[in-house]
């Protein structure tokens, strides 16, 4: 990844990345968000989908625009890094006046540290009122990189995460819900004063919030359209993120909804097994399930497949009425992949031991997310639909 | 029985509180003795529930919305540690005398970065980690320690 990274920032350098006339491959699907790959100064991993979020001091027009911040179906709420944040925002609180911190954790083994503060959160002109986001921050709370309670090394800036900040928008309204707001021992909520933090319960509406449905419209999910590529990639890619799923609904065919369990899981089966615990994630950069006939890749890339000819292949997901909808993908050698200097694939694989559909299976899809309890023309929330 | 059952877990949470930060090691759950999850499950402050099985037995801990399984060969060792929930538990408490090899696993995918689904594999210890908000998961287990006829499928 050290060579994938340093390849896309070089290729950026040379033919200038983000102009969109070298090869940039765009849907045009109407309003929303922008999103892309392969434009940005600090998202430069190979398929690492992002765009720009605004936040403002609550209640005000002191706003500002941070760049750089990862489209992530797999997490719940907004994160940027406190050193890209000049706004003022209002830090929460417990009822003894200590301050609430926060270990967010992430299926790549990362995790951030920070505090949970309150701002106004616009997507896309749409604004929401004092939602509590977090600021990532190794040093809050008196903690550091290395000594923090997160069991292991936090992110510390944008540079070595590649990103400015996270826009968790995924099948929850909150990261944690209902058991972090009953047991102090949740591993993820930390109350901090005079430099040491301790576990803390925090009730529902003070965690962090994914910022979707708590706008005033559009708050029942959010629908991710980006544009089908060619088997060689390509530079840059851009799409959209619509807020509100009913709208796109109406005028997109929806082949499959598929609910997800309780706990944000869909079931996939491919090769005759079923993987009950597969996840659908935009944050992940590459198709990972476990395939012992196709060969790894040689270190650094050894998290990736790499068989001598491309595979196609498919896996099935079950559906709302028990039916399994086939999605067919491809599986090519990434070292060739990253030989072409491109930063988007949609046949970037690697080996798990179930199934994780990353961003490849968002492109050339339209895909709705319906947050839990969110009613919606495709049913209520948490489910999947394409 | 009760109130004797309490004052011997407070006594032997205070006792263990010290004494890791001296004698790592010797207390590891992955690679450990057996008797090492009941001071697992005092740490986490959670209730335990064992299982035997063919081969193998399971002792389940769960504790505020997390829940962990430690698999016990026949030979009363520790071979793998399964977790499942809204957060983490205590890794360094699970993993033990591993805890070192996963925060250097980690560190080798932090840079340069891998956006997928943590996984470190050798031939002596394999360590994933997936899932997304609400539902986080992860197993470690000693491949060299799993017993004859189980798959690493079947760790779960």
């Amino acid at each position: 990844m050290m060579r994938l990274v340093t390849t896309v920032v070089v290729v950026c350098l040379l033919v200038g990345c983000g102009n969109g006339d070298d090869g940039e491959i765009s849907t045009s699907t109407g309003p929303g968000l922008p999103v892309s790959i392969g434009t940005w100064s600090v998202c430069v991993t190979i398929n690492e989908l992002c765009t720009s979020v605004t936040i403002c001091q609550p209640g005000t027009d002191n706003c500002q625009t941070i760049s750089d911040v990862l489209v992530d179906i797999g997490s719940v709420g907004l994160r940027v890094f406190g050193s890209v944040v000049s706004t003022p925002l209002s830090q929460t609180t417990d009822a003894q006046g200590r301050s609430l911190g926060e270990c967010a954790f992430f299926a790549d083994g990362s995790s951030t540290w920070g505090p949970v503060q309150r701002a106004d959160v616009v997507l896309g002109g749409t604004r929401a009122a004092g939602v509590p986001i977090q600021i990532i921050s190794a040093t809050f709370g008196g903690q550091s990189a290395t000594s923090n309670p997160c069991n292991g090394t936090v992110d510390a800036a944008p540079d070595e995460a590649n990103l400015n900040g996270i826009l968790g928008i995924g099948l929850f309204r909150q990261d944690c819900g209902p058991v972090c707001a009953v047991n102090n021992n949740n591993t993820l909520y930390f109350a901090c004063a005079g430099g040491s933090c301790a576990g803390t319960s925090v009730p529902v509406l003070e965690q962090v919030q994914n910022p979707v449905w708590l706008m005033p419209s559009g708050n029942n999910g959010v629908v991710l359209s980006l544009p089908t590529l060619p088997a060689t990639g390509a530079p840059s890619v851009s799409g959209s993120l619509i807020l509100g799923i009913d709208a796109a609904a109406s005028s997109t065919p929806v082949a499959a909804v598929i609910p997800t369990d309780p706990n944000g899981f869909v079931t996939t089966f491919y090769k005759g097994t079923a993987f009950p615990q597969s996840i659908i994630d935009s944050g992940s950069n590459g198709l990972f399930f476990p395939d012992a006939t196709i060969l790894s890749c040689a270190a650094p890339l050894d998290s990736f497949y790499c068989p001598p000819n491309t595979v196609n292949l498919s896996g099935a997901i079950v559906q709302v009425n028990g039916r399994q909808i086939t999605v067919p993908f491809e599986i090519a050698n990434a070292n060739i992949l990253v030989g072409t200097n491109n930063a988007a694939f949609n046949n970037l694989g690697g080996s798990f031991s179930t199934f994780d559909w990353g961003l490849p299976f968002f492109l050339g899809r339209t895909v709705f997310i319906g947050i839990e309890g969110q009613s919606s023309n495709l049913g209520t929330g948490p489910f999947f639909a394409f | 029985m009760l109130g004797m059952a309490s004052l011997i877990g407070a006594a032997t949470t205070v006792v263990f509180l010290m004494i890791p930060l001296m004698l790592p090691p010797v207390w590891a759950a992955l690679g450990g003795p057996a008797g090492t999850v009941e001071r697992d499950r005092v740490m986490m402050k959670g209730q335990r529930q064992s299982r035997g099985g063919v081969g193998y037995s399971v002792d389940t801990i769960t504790a505020a919305g997390m829940q962990v399984k430690e698999y016990i060969s026949p030979d009363g060792t520790v071979f793998a540690v399964v977790w499942k929930g809204t957060g983490i538990p205590d890794l360094r408490l699970l993993l033990g005398e591993y805890f070192d090899d996963y925060r250097t696993g980690l560190s080798r995918r932090r840079t340069p970065r891998v956006r997928g689904p943590f996984r470190m594999k050798n031939d002596r210890l394999v360590i994933e980690r997936a899932g997304h908000s609400r539902s986080l998961w992860g197993r470690a287990y000693l491949p060299s320690h799993v017993p004859t006829g189980m798959k690493p499928e079947d760790i779960q």
